[in-house]
């Protein structure tokens, strides 16, 4: 009894934020064990036997039994599943058939690429499409609204890759204003020295505005490309979230009260900050999906254009561990979101 | 199906479900330009051979890469082939797939959703964790992964497609069913003695389907989408199969040579079947529930 006193005043002694992660955080484990599983059994258990695939015509018997020990395949499936957990505790995510590195070490030379692609490509989604959904929900009927109406419908409908090849003909190949759709800097300049990963962040700090500029530049199409694509989806939920809040009765009341209409808008999106927040997290996990393909298009170099070359090179090793890591991903992204979400929802009891 | 739809007292009785339709889709531009796209594409599956001007799959060296022309009205790609009659065709491929994909997952996501819905329990809640989880994944993602694990053929496509959506269905199933089991109709079932096979598919299930009807449309476009875009990156059929994503895909190294048409037309046709569907899924929901219209 006493003991279980203190811990729970040391408990709500903690700060209100720090209670939230702390309450979240074990809901981790069983996701990632969950995740592990599904990618062990992705490869496993579905029909068609992963040696047989990679070796292809080549296969012999002799061949066949090495491979299959080579990858720990022999043995019962549980077995199976315990040595490749074991090495995946240890970092150890097998070795691509493809670029004979250690998946592991190639996944994480691709990582920021694919962060800064998707980052800003999810930063100018939501600068697209939250202030047009307020305004529209704010001003119904108006040209905005109808637009935006439009616009929501008819970008759910656009395929991203062909956006980007559209994109690529119009300002690269007709007009020329665009930079060279190959990479993510200029092969010319030298990638700045790595610090965050982020080419833009790192030419900054480094003081190179050359390769700021070369960056910055070639990150434009693709990201405009993820957000044209993507902001009409989040319009539209973002206009049902916040008109929600805006047709609700305490707005009403402030309305009624002859609060000026900038207050309102002010609180209305305070209140709508909950559901916003959980449509970002969908947002960044459905551009990881469709940064696969913008990735491909613009020899981006990033985890997207790994999976491809995976999956065209049968190489299984690289594609669990993409899998993996990609959703790992979007498992810490969720558990961020739902400890914002608490955290900016003060109703909440922690 | 039209039954249902007309009230049982309407005073006038040329006001049949048919005349409601008509003019409800007169009210609503958006959802005839759908349904007229929805009619093309069928006339586009069943008349293939009439309405094509060659052989999708015949190459053709001499005629590479030629732009529209009174022969090639839609121009040809690298090997030849004419993309007109390719896209014609490919409409039977891409529409094979996603209505296969959605169907199953219609057929198996359904009844799970009522079961999950009306029986509590352990199992219950552990199907929906597992289809939480399955949901958690980026799509696009799990679709690849799929497709390439268990070998790039079109039914593996649907078959990856079809596993992605169950959980939509049965989530929307679930959900409606949660609501219903509480009404009193549903106890008035029970007390006449039905059992529970009659109250989740007699009573339960007509009340529960509008929401996941709509959704049946919404899907095959996101189907479809998914479809051309596995099969842009190599994940999904081959070639010389006439497919949206994958003309498209032949034609992205020449794009940024300015040869255009090869991708263009393809993508134009991805666009618009997957408009068709989004709009005549946006026309069914006003359609069957007339409050959210205003």
């Amino acid at each position: 009894m006493g003991f279980s006193m203190t811990i729970s005043d040391t408990w709500h002694r903690l700060p209100r934020p720090v209670r939230i992660v702390l309450a979240r955080l074990p809901l981790l484990v069983p996701q990632m064990l969950g995740v592990i599983f599904v990618t062990f059994i992705l490869v496993r258990l579905l029909p068609g036997d992963p040696v047989l695939l990679m070796l292809g015509n080549m296969a012999t018997e002799e061949s066949i039994a090495t491979l299959r020990e080579q990858l720990g395949l022999d043995g019962s499936i549980w077995s199976q599943f315990l040595v490749y957990f074991q090495n995946l505790i240890q970092g150890d995510l097998g070795v691509s058939m493809f670029t004979s590195n250690p998946v592991i070490k190639d996944l994480l030379e691709r990582a920021p690429a694919t962060l800064e692609l998707i980052t800003y490509a999810m930063i100018l989604t939501l600068l697209i499409a939250v202030p047009t959904a307020i305004y529209a929900t704010v001003r119904p009927k108006s040209i905005v609204d109808r637009a935006s109406r439009v616009y929501g419908l008819a970008a759910g409908s656009l395929p991203d890759f062909w956006v980007a090849l559209l994109l690529i003909f119009i300002f690269f190949t007709t007009f020329g204003i665009a930079v060279a759709p190959f990479g993510r800097i200029d092969p010319m300049l030298s990638a700045p020295e790595f610090v965050t990963g982020f080419y833009t962040l790192d030419a900054l700090l480094a003081g190179d505005l050359q390769a700021f500029l070369s960056a910055g530049s070639r990150l434009l199409l693709p990201v405009i490309t993820l957000a044209i694509v993507n902001s009409g989806a989040l319009m539209k939920m973002t206009s049902s979230a916040f008109g929600e809040i805006w047709h609700s009765d305490f707005i009403q009341h402030q309305r009624a009260s002859g609060v000026p209409e900038r207050k309102i808008i002010r609180a209305a999106l305070r209140n709508s900050l909950p559901p916003l927040i959980t449509l970002t997290g969908f947002l960044f996990g459905f551009l990881l999906g469709a940064a696969v393909l913008v990735e491909t298009i613009f020899s981006w170099g990033g985890l997207g254009q790994y999976a491809v070359m995976a999956v065209i090179n049968s190489d299984y090793p690289a594609l669990q561990g993409f899998v993996l890591v990609a959703a790992a991903f979007i498992l810490i992204v969720y558990l961020i979101v739902d400890v914002l979400y608490e955290i900016v929802d003060p109703r909440i009891e922690v | 199906m039209s039954a249902t739809m007309t009230p049982a007292e309407t005073p006038h009785t040329d006001l049949s479900a048919t005349s409601d339709l008509g003019r409800f889709l007169v009210r609503r531009p958006a959802a005839l330009i759908g349904l007229t796209l929805l009619v093309l594409q069928i006339l586009a599956i069943i008349f293939a051979p009439v309405l094509s001007t060659h052989d999708p799959m015949q190459a053709n060296a001499l005629r590479s890469l030629q732009p529209p022309s009174w022969e090639n009205w839609l121009g040809t790609d690298v090997s030849g082939m004419d993309i007109y009659s390719r896209i014609i065709y490919a409409t039977r491929i891409n529409l094979l797939i996603s209505v296969t994909a959605v169907g199953a997952a219609f057929i198996v996501g359904v009844p799970i959703g009522l079961l999950v819905g009306y029986y509590r329990g352990w199992a219950s809640n552990l199907t929906m964790r597992v289809f939480d989880f399955v949901q958690s994944f980026p799509v696009f993602v799990m679709g690849m992964a799929l497709v390439s694990v268990m070998g790039q053929e079109i039914w593996n496509v649907a078959i990856a497609l079809g596993v992605l959506f169950t959980p939509v269905f049965a989530r929307l199933i679930r959900a409606e069913t949660l609501s219903l089991r509480e009404r009193s109709f549903i106890a008035a079932a029970k007390c006449s003695g039905a059992t529970d096979i009659k109250i989740l598919f007699r009573h339960i299930l007509p009340n529960a389907l509008s929401p996941a009807i709509v959704q049946i449309s919404i899907s095959i476009g996101m189907a479809i989408l998914l479809t051309a875009g596995l099969s842009f990156i190599g994940a999904g059929v081959r070639m010389p199969t006439p497919e949206w994503g994958l003309m498209v895909s032949t034609g992205s190294q020449q794009m940024i040579l300015g040869i255009w048409w090869v991708s263009f037309f393809p993508g134009l046709a991805i666009i618009l079947s997957v408009l068709s569907f989004a709009l005549i899924a946006d026309a069914a929901r006003d359609f069957i529930d007339p409050r959210r219209a205003r």
